[in-house]
């Protein structure tokens, strides 16, 4: 333990002073640690957890987990998107940068989730597959609700490549401009809206009835 | 006032102040693209031929789209209209400093045009499928 300095303002000032000093920032050591943490449980993931039992039977489970795999991507992205919207609104202090790497996720999560959708959508409207049981056993799961979901996803992306547009075009002249930020983040409260309807039914309609 | 001096309240000059068009038109055009898709499932749920001819778009370019059936089409019809529609508008906008407030209303209005006539009850009940 080093000899701290003397402090002003007394004896507590000058405990709480060295109180500080011997905390023991350890920032990196930390990150290190979560890293072999991380490295060690992956290894022993890979090696020993039966994948096959996790995936199913089905031939689809590969397609239908990456589209699951990226619509939680998306979903990070939006409920962040949905938090900038509140402080764009607000008016408070902007990270740019982050805002501008955040919305390219959020557009690049939302392609590729529409991307795998259309290949598990030829599973769900195959003969025998998900669409035949809903029209025979419940049709409204089909023709309302899986009719909507299908359309509401493609509302995503063009709102989600707009707003990263804007924020990647106008950059740091968001700081100053109401208008622009309000334009941003009606779009990334709507995106957030989108996602919500077409996720909540996608995860409701596949506990019904999965590919 | 010197051209370069910054804009009231801002610390960037006028003349590096980018104009208001290009934001207007890059999310005016993505509500176009989304109505195209809600105008071309209403023209599919018409008219078989469309029906058929939305099949054959989507055919031309989206791997397995017999498999997704018309839909492959709506989705080649909403993507057409928003990019072009983006490059015109933004053609037309660039130079331009529009009231965002019109068009961020413009905007919502059709958004919500295309949301409402592809929720199936609507579709449904207009196309007097009960």
């Amino acid at each position: 333990m080093t000899a701290s300095a003397p402090t002003p303002g007394g004896d507590g000032t000058r405990r709480l002073a060295n109180s500080l000093i011997n905390e023991g920032d350890r920032g990196n050591l930390y990150l290190i640690g979560l890293g072999v943490l991380a490295a060690i449980g992956g290894f022993l993931f890979l090696i020993s957890a039966p994948m096959q039992a996790l995936l199913g039977d089905s031939a689809w489970a590969a397609v239908s987990g990456l589209h699951g795999l990226a619509a939680g991507v998306f979903m990070i992205g939006v409920t962040v998107g949905g938090y900038q919207a509140y402080r764009l609104y607000r008016g408070s202090a902007l990270n740019i940068g982050e805002m501008q790497i955040g919305a390219t996720v959020t557009a690049v999560a939302a392609t590729i989730t529409i991307l795998f959708g259309n290949w598990i959508y030829i599973a769900y409207r195959a003969t025998s597959g998900p669409r035949t049981y809903f029209l025979e056993n419940m049709p409204a799961i089909h023709e309302i609700f899986f009719e909507f979901k299908e359309f509401m996803a493609l509302f995503t992306l063009p709102i989600a490549v707009s707003v990263a547009f804007v924020i990647w075009y106008y950059g740091d002249q968001l700081r100053q401009r109401p208008a622009l930020r309000n334009l941003v983040a009606l779009g990334l409260a709507l995106v957030f809206f989108y996602f919500m309807v077409t996720f909540g039914l996608g995860a409701a309609i596949t506990k019904l009835r999965a590919v | 006032m010197a051209a370069t001096a910054p804009v009231e309240g801002t610390n960037v000059p006028v003349d590096e102040l980018k104009p208001t068009g290009p934001a207007a038109a890059a999310f005016l055009s993505g509500a176009l693209g989304l109505l195209a898709v809600g105008i071309s499932h209403w023209a599919g749920e018409v008219a078989p031929g469309i029906k058929a001819a939305l099949q054959n778009l989507g055919n031309l370019w989206i791997p397995g789209a017999q498999g997704i059936g018309p839909y492959s089409g709506k989705e080649t019809v909403g993507l057409v209209v928003w990019l072009v529609s983006w490059a015109v508008l933004h053609y037309a906008l660039r130079k331009k400093q529009v009231d965002l407030g019109a068009y961020g209303i413009a905007f919502l209005v059709v958004i919500g045009l295309a949301t409402t006539i592809i929720w199936p009850p609507v579709t449904h009940f207009l196309l007097g499928k009960g």
